[in-house]
Parts: C-alpha cells; sequence; structure tokens
C-alpha cells in the first residue's frame, strides 16, 4: 500500500493551511472574511476557498456564514504540521515536520530520508503505522489517530560509543512530557521504558548508522500510548502497558502532547550539545525509582541480584552486588525486589 | 559431540557427493559445507567453541576463541582465514546476526556483500546500530556468536575485499 502523505512544513515560512488556522485561531472563534483572507495572505479568494476545504476533509468543522466569511467551529485532534508548529518556538527538533496519514514505520521513512541528507531535526509522525518497529523484529501496535508515532533525524557531533547516551535523552523526554501534560507521575525502568502505575505507556527505538569514529546519524524513534483505549491493546502483549487516557481517567490532546515533546526533546538536545550528557544523566536518575533499591536483573538463562547505585557514563547500570563488588550491567531486564 | 565424531563425521560427508550437511539437536549444531572456495566446519556448543577447517577436508582442526572461553580443542595451525580486513564493533554492546530471532541473518560465510549492506546490529542500551559494509567485500568469517556481547573495537568479521 502507498503511504498516504498528510502535510509537510519546510524550514522557510508557513505553509497555507497553517496561516488560515493561525488567523482562526486569533479571531477565537470569530467570523473571519473572504476579504481578510485573501488580503493578509496575499492569495486570491478562490485559493482560500479550495484550502478551507481542505481542512474540512481533515477534520475541521469550518462554516460559511452568508455574506461575513468563514468561521472554525471544532478542530480536530489531529497531527499535521501546521499544528503542531502553530507556537512550537525551536533551535532544531522540530524545525521541519513530515507528517502522514499512515506509513509502514516511521523510523525507516525518518532513516531513509536521513541517508538522502534531510537536516538535523527533521521530525517524522504518522497518525497510523502499519508496520510498527519494535525491538529485534518485534511490533509496535500502532493504531490510527489515538497515540503518537514519530521519529527523529539527530546527526550529534559524538563517537558511536557515546550515541546510547540518547536512549536516555529521549526516555527523560517523553517522561517530562507525560508528567507535565497529563498530570501523571510516570517511572523510568532502566534504560528507557517509561511506566505508570508499574505499566508500558511508552516504547522508544533508536537507530544509529555510524561509522567506526563518527556517527552519520541517529533515528529517534518514539511511540506514545496517548487515547489509546483498553480494546485496542494485543492480547499478547510481552509486558503490561497502558495509555495515559487511561490512566489520567480522560483523553489528552495529542496536539498538546507532540508540541511538548518535541520542545522538551529540542530543549534537552540543545543542552546535550553544549553540556554534555551529566544534565540528561541527573534528570533521568531523579525520574527514575530504582536507585538505592534491591533489584533483580534476567538475561536470557541467568540473572544477578544487587542493589542499584546508578548509571555511568554510557548509560551502563551499576549494581552492587552483595560482595560489595560494584557491576556494570549492559543489558538484560530488570525487576524491583 | 567430540572432536572424534566431528571428525568421522566430516568424513563420512567428504566421502559422498553431499555439499551441504546439517544437524540439529537440543544443544548443538553441525553444519558441514563444501565447495570450491575455502568453507567452514562450525560446531557451536554452549560453551561457545568454534571449529573452522579450511575446506571439508578433515587434514586439520583449528581451535578459535570465541570471547573469552577458549576452545578446549587441540592446538593446530592458525586459522589461514586470518588475513583479511577485519570488520570490528564501533560500540560494546549486544551483537546479532539477523533482524528478528526467527529471520534469517543478514550475511553468511561466503557471501559477497554490496557496498551498503547491513553485515549485522550491535545493540547498546536499545540503540540498535546497523554496521554496514564500506566496500565490497566477501565474508570469510563470522568471529561472534548471535546474541553474544563484544567489546568496542572486537572484530565481528573478516573480509575479504572485492
Amino acid at each position: 500500500m502507498r503511504d498516504s502523505f498528510t502535510h509537510t512544513s519546510g524550514t522557510g515560512g508557513k505553509n497555507l493551511d497553517q496561516r488560515i488556522l493561525e488567523l482562526f485561531h486569533a479571531k477565537k472563534g470569530g467570523v473571519v472574511s473572504g476579504e481578510e483572507f485573501s488580503r493578509v495572505l496575499e492569495v486570491s479568494r478562490t485559493a482560500v476557498w479550495k484550502h478551507i476545504k481542505s481542512l474540512k476533509d481533515l477534520g475541521y468543522q469550518i462554516v460559511a456564514v452568508p455574506s461575513q466569511g468563514y468561521r472554525l467551529v471544532t478542530s480536530p485532534d489531529i497531527l499535521i504540521p501546521a499544528e503542531i508548529a502553530a507556537g512550537l518556538t525551536v533551535t532544531r527538533i522540530g524545525r521541519r515536520i513530515i507528517c502522514f496519514r499512515e506509513t509502514d514505520s516511521t523510523n525507516e521513512v525518518a532513516f531513509r530520508l536521513a541517508e538522502e541528507g534531510v537536516e538535523e531535526g527533521t521530525v517524522v509522525i504518522a497518525e497510523k503505522q502499519r508496520r510498527g518497529k519494535g525491538r529485534l523484529g518485534r511490533r509496535w501496535e500502532s493504531p490510527a489517530g489515538v497515540n503518537l508515532y514519530c521519529s527523529v533525524v539527530l546527526r550529534p557531533p559524538i563517537l558511536p560509543m557515546q550515541a546510547a547516551q540518547l536512549t536516555f535523552l529521549s526516555t527523560v523526554a517523553v517522561a517530562r512530557a507525560v508528567a507535565e501534560t497529563a498530570a501523571l507521575r510516570p517511572f523510568i525502568k532502566w534504560p528507557n521504558d517509561v511506566l505508570i502505575n508499574g505499566m508500558k505507556v511508552a516504547g522508544l527505538l533508536n537507530e544509529m548508522s555510524a561509522e567506526t569514529e563518527k556517527v552519520n546519524f541517529v533515528v529517534l524513534g518514539i511511540g506514545v500510548n496517548i487515547n489509546m483505549q483498553r480494546t485496542q491493546f494485543p492480547d499478547d502483549l510481552r509486558h503490561p502497558a497502558t495509555s495515559l487516557a487511561l490512566e489520567a481517567g480522560k483523553d489528552v490532546s495529542r496536539l498538546y502532547f507532540t508540541r511538548n515533546l518535541l520542545k522538551t526533546l529540542d530543549e534537552l538536545y540543545d543542552s546535550y550539545l553544549a553540556r554534555g550528557y551529566a544534565p540528561v544523566r541527573e534528570e533521568w536518575l531523579a525520574r527514575c525509582d530504582i536507585c538505592g533499591r534491591k533489584v533483580k536483573v534476567s538475561f536470557q538463562e541467568s540473572g544477578i541480584t544487587g542493589v542499584a547505585v546508578g548509571i555511568d557514563d554510557y548509560g551502563a547500570l551499576l549494581l552492587q552486588l552483595p560482595d560489595g563488588r560494584v557491576e556494570k550491567v549492559l543489558a538484560g531486564d530488570v525487576t524491583i525486589l | 559431540m567430540d572432536i572424534k565424531d566431528i571428525k568421522s563425521l566430516i568424513k563420512m560427508v567428504t566421502e559422498t557427493d553431499i555439499n551441504e550437511f546439517e544437524l540439529e539437536g537440543p544443544e548443538e549444531k553441525i553444519r558441514i559445507k563444501r565447495g570450491v572456495v575455502p568453507e567452514f566446519v562450525q560446531y557451536q556448543a554452549p560453551q561457545q567453541q568454534m571449529i573452522a577447517v579450511p575446506q571439508a577436508v578433515p587434514t586439520h582442526l583449528v581451535p578459535h576463541p570465541v570471547g573469552s572461553t577458549a576452545s578446549e580443542a587441540p592446538a593446530a595451525a592458525p586459522v589461514a582465514a586470518e588475513k583479511g580486513e577485519q570488520i570490528t564493533s564501533p560500540i560494546v554492546g549486544t551483537f546479532y546476526r539477523a533482524p528478528a530471532p526467527d529471520a534469517p541473518p543478514y550475511v553468511e560465510v561466503g557471501q559477497t556483500v554490496e557496498k551498503g549492506q547491513v553485515f549485522c546490529i550491535v545493540e547498546a542500551m536499545k540503540l540498535m546500530n546497523e554496521i554496514e559494509a564500506e566496500y565490497r567485500c566477501k565474508i570469510v568469517k563470522i568471529c561472534k556468536e548471535n546474541a553474544q556481547p563484544v567489546e568496542f573495537g572486537e572484530p565481528l568479521f573478516i573480509v575479504e575485499p572485492l
């Protein structure tokens, strides 16, 4: 199936849809005349009419008021660049946003665009993923219109061995956005799970293209269950999962969440480039509830038990064993005992 | 299965017209391949031993240590395939030969790999790093087992540039 493409925003100027929506939003529910649209936007009334029609197709309820103009009655909670970019001031992440109604996987699209040289900070978002990617060929359930599926292209001037630090950066960004937009208290589980009441609310999958001593690019893949309902979760989940709406008891605006997440990612990445990993690590530790607690780390066939004492410069979990030695854990599944 | 058994198995196979032979049990997997180009016999046990035999002719069995676990097979001549370029890991992580546990490996020994083609994945902290070929080459040896930890700079493959 072909990808159905919604919109893209460039770095230079805003597109017409975005400017039409801005005019409507400025009137706060009032009428905007066709004459005003064509004067401010410097386009013909026919062009305005065409764009209003395309906005209506996207779910905007716009009524024509005879001999006065148009009035925006309600806006749908859809993810299009015109809405996401409205009021979003960022340095890098989100300067260019590409939205799909449907695609196989936003990570795949972003990876391909990155290979083709797309600028740093480009964000790919889809309303639905046909084959949402999880770790090692697993699937990330991606029904249409309820969640956020997004991928961000970064070109950090770091060594490949430092790139895992970005896993912690995106985890912190998601946790912070959840806390700020849904008034919930998420906890981070090492290294990159964001949990609410012990259930997984987001999935993060980062992919890198690198040479021996140079990172070409990193794609941060972020899936957040926002308004997903209980019946939309598959039966064969590996870990218990939830959504922001299920935990908050009401729907959460996907648009508001997405804007907040991009702004947070941009701030954290800006700080990472300027000051390094330390601030990310500090916030990660503050949002994680395992430090000082007795945990078990399970591997495929074995496991070790100890007290979690922190993470090192590359994100390895530091586990103090019963004999006092501190072990660096690079992989494994952590359970609090 | 011990070295003797493998030796006789190889002998058995080489005396026939069989080009490829595979035997899989609950604990080990044995694969013997024959061909004009040098091929390898691999013996994989839970102890991570690997024995490489140039061509399918049992002239000598060569031990090759994998990770920190040295093979217990008798010492012999160095692996002929060591000459060639090493593809090393750019990060500390876990080595994966396939995109998914049930998917076929990205590459096999003897295969020609085009520039830009993926050799494997090394994962560190949920960051997946696809290692791509920087030049056209042929896989001479795969140095690590699937899902094993790898160190920074550790060889993953030996390749012959084409």
